[in-house]
């Protein structure tokens, strides 16, 4: 029964990381009142994640296992948040623990693979945009998702470094939102036009917009409406 | 020995052609003499929308409810309709669906609560203008009317 | 005076343009070349750019359910099938098992369907014309069945959250049993005209070679990474709709070069017979899944992937508790297996540019959304 290594799992995981238990990712049925007994993590009650409305912000439940306790050794404060929803797991974590994080992960929890990488703007946030890395371990079968949020204007560094497969992906990234990564070998758009101006998904960018500049000057059509 | 009788006697390009020749039978000749034999498609088949009929009573069986509209991803469906005082109920007057702009993905057949719209087997939909393509309510009843060809 | 240095080999930039026939969609590949070998690639992409994630933020869930059909617009079905495990993921209801053994017919056609036109486009690519004609008379086959099911033979919509909006015809199973018995010696077919062709096997032995290890770098996933051999795929390792119950093998080959990744392919197109063959015995009898007449799932975002014919194809879909999703990131395979084509032309040449894109399986659609 995928509930019963849960609680023991929840509140033995900080004192025994060797429990060699697999981390309970796998149904949310019932989520255990367990809440964990370790003192380090703040427990993920409506945390860090509120939607851009005032609607109830994300149903999250606190996640717990022994790569959570060796996260937590490794990086302390830098991560705050372990979370799971839905039954995936997620951290949050501060803009600069990102790229060692990733590469602990890769190096030290067999994470080898990047799934995928992207962004989701918040406009009305201070930290506008959600910068969401999603991870899998072909050894342990497991996703995770590693999310931070970033400023307007912040350069947050590449994981080309340690993921070549993120070339490509940060660079859609930039092209859509307008977020420079520091140190990618080629940061230039993909998908739209190098002379394109203004970053498609952003929230500020209205569906039936367009480069009109753009358009009449390449296109020589008055507009692409 | 034997790859060199393969190589020199091109076995392996003997086999391959004659698969190519097996298939050259006339009987799977699969040409359609199209305008004259139209292509049978499925009873499912999402093509020309039409607004149905009544056939008793000659009637238009849309109730003007609007789900369709609300339904399309294009917002290209426009349902007016006025309120007839006699029976209290709406009445459709004017139904525009814009088929150049339709992808045909039956939402608005499946939103549809009396069966009233229904995306038929008629695919030739082609117009000599931007405008014929926005169908009215008389261009959808009746449907688009191809030529038909005798061969 | 003629000058003794122009008879030097120099860097050579060859534009192979968005208008190719081999490039399989608008792809723009620019080539720096030494003489007829490849120094390195530069891909220009967006020519297919529609905005498709842009567009999902202004429609609700079920409006832009016919729109994921249009990014791999191949292989539609199984972009349906991953959007709508997506939403019903958020929403916590799962389809009905007749629905997930209907959606699994449905997919693996798909992929049969999604593997023939690669292997007509490829051979085509290489120089062999007659695959394609025989690979689409097949697919022609599964088009008439998907017409059946739905009313569309490309762009099948064929899905809904919560499960099918059509129920199965009369004959849907004779017509999926008589396609499984009439295609098996049809790819026997197809292997006797290539598998031992001198030519086909000169032109893809050793050509394009990305081994376990750098697919894993590159992300890349789907047959590339089986045929460099790792024994993955998303059906067997995080199964979805009733994957789990079925029988089939996952094949595999040693040096992920070209010539392998046509024998997973063709070996996957069997698999799939064999999947569609048990799903076609045990449909169930049951509802086939109703959507809930307001799709409003609870704040939060899930990322839920499936085992497109191309790759992993994953959908992250943020949801604010509204009508209309407020993000959809579509993972696309074909995107980032694109990316693998730097390291796998290097050294080769022109023409082998031709057989690595073909080999790679990607759609335009699905790179530019």
């Amino acid at each position: 029964m995928p509930d019963d290594p849960k609680p023991e799992g929840a509140s033995a995981g900080p004192d025994k990381p060797a429990d060699g238990e697999k981390p309970p990712a796998a149904k949310p049925a019932a989520p255990p009142a367990a809440k964990p007994a370790a003192p380090a993590a703040k427990p993920a009650a409506p945390a860090a994640h509120a939607a851009p409305k005032p609607p109830a912000p994300m149903a999250t439940t606190p996640w717990e296992s022994d790569l959570t306790a060796s996260l937590k050794e490794q990086f302390g404060d830098g991560i705050t948040e372990f979370s799971t929803y839905l039954g995936q797991n997620f951290l949050v974590a501060k803009p600069a623990a990102v790229i060692p994080i990733i590469e602990f992960l890769k190096l030290e929890q067999d994470f080898d693979y990047l799934v995928d990488l992207t962004a989701v703007d918040y406009p009305k946030r201070a930290e506008r945009f959600d910068l969401i890395y999603i991870l899998y371990s072909f050894a342990r079968n497991e996703r995770i998702r590693v999310k931070t949020m970033i400023a307007e204007g912040a350069r947050p560094g590449t994981v080309c470094g340690v993921h070549l497969t993120a070339n490509w992906l940060e660079r859609e990234v930039f092209d859509m939102f307008g977020i420079q990564f520091e140190g990618h070998p080629d940061m230039r758009r993909i998908l739209l036009p190098e002379e394109w101006e203004g970053h498609p998904l952003r929230k500020d960018y209205s569906i039936l917009q367009q480069d009109q500049r753009w358009v009449q000057e390449n296109l020589g059509i008055e507009s692409g409406q | 020995m034997k790859k060199f009788f393969r190589a020199v006697f091109f076995v392996d390009l003997i086999q391959g052609l004659w698969v190519t020749f097996r298939n050259q039978n006339p009987k799977y000749i699969y040409t359609e003499q199209y305008p004259a034999e139209r292509p049978k498609v499925a009873e499912r088949y999402r093509g020309a929308p039409r607004l149905n009929i009544n056939p008793e009573n000659g009637e238009t069986l849309c109730i003007a409810c609007n789900l369709c509209a609300l339904a399309c991803p294009e917002n290209l469906i426009v349902v007016t309709s006025e309120r007839n005082e006699a029976t209290r109920r709406k009445e459709l007057t004017t139904f525009t669906y814009d088929t150049s702009r339709c992808m045909f993905c039956g939402l608005c057949e499946d939103a549809c609560p009396v069966d009233a719209l229904e995306l038929t087997q008629d695919f030739e939909l082609a117009s000599y203008t931007r405008e014929g393509a926005i169908w009215d309510r008389q261009m959808l009843e009746e449907g688009p009317k191809p030529t038909q060809y005798k061969c | 005076m003629a000058d003794a240095t122009f008879l030097d080999s120099t860097e050579l930039v060859l534009n192979m343009g968005p208008q190719h026939p081999s490039t399989h969609g608008v792809l723009r590949v620019i080539l720096k070349l030494d003489g007829e070998k490849v120094l390195g690639t530069d891909c220009v992409i967006g020519y297919l750019h529609r905005g498709v994630e842009k567009i999902a933020e202004n429609r609700t869930y079920q409006q832009f359910n016919p729109y994921v059909d249009r990014m791999d617009y191949v292989a539609a079905v199984s972009n349906g099938l991953g959007y709508c495990l997506a939403v019903e993921k958020l929403l916590n209801v799962e389809a009905p098992p007749r629905a997930q053994v209907t959606r699994v017919i449905l997919t693996e056609l798909n992929r049969i369907a999604s593997h023939l036109l690669w292997l007509g486009t490829h051979a085509l690519d290489i120089g062999a014309i007659t695959p394609v004609f025989y690979c689409f008379r097949e697919r022609e086959e599964i088009l008439k069945i998907f017409e059946n099911y739905c009313g569309a033979r490309l762009t099948t919509h064929a899905f809904r959250i919560g499960g099918l909006q059509y129920e199965l015809y009369d004959g849907f199973e004779e017509q999926c049993k008589a396609f499984c018995d009439m295609f098996l010696p049809k790819v026997d077919e197809y292997e006797e005209l290539l598998t031992s062709n001198r030519i086909w096997v000169s032109r893809l032995k050793g050509v394009g070679i990305l081994n376990a290890e750098e697919c894993k770098e590159y992300g890349v996933t789907g047959p590339v990474l089986r045929a460099a051999g790792v024994k993955w795929d998303l059906r067997k390792a995080q199964p979805y709709s009733g994957y789990e119950q079925y029988d089939f093998d996952i094949p595999t080959a040693q040096n992920g070069d070209t010539y392998d990744r046509y024998s997973v392919r063709m070996q996957e197109m069997r698999q799939s017979v064999r999947i569609i063959r048990q799903a076609v015995d045990k449909i169930p009898s049951g509802p086939i899944g109703k959507t809930p007449k307001v799709v409003k799932p609870a704040t939060g975002e899930v990322y839920v992937s499936i085992e497109a014919p191309k790759g992993e194809l994953g959908y992250f879909i943020v949801s604010d508790n509204s009508t209309q999703p407020y993000r959809v990131r579509v993972r696309p395979p074909s995107f980032i297996n694109l990316q693998a084509l730097d390291r796998m032309v290097r050294g080769g040449l022109v023409a082998d540019v031709v057989a690595i894109i073909g080999t790679l399986d990607i759609v335009l659609g699905e790179v530019d959304r």
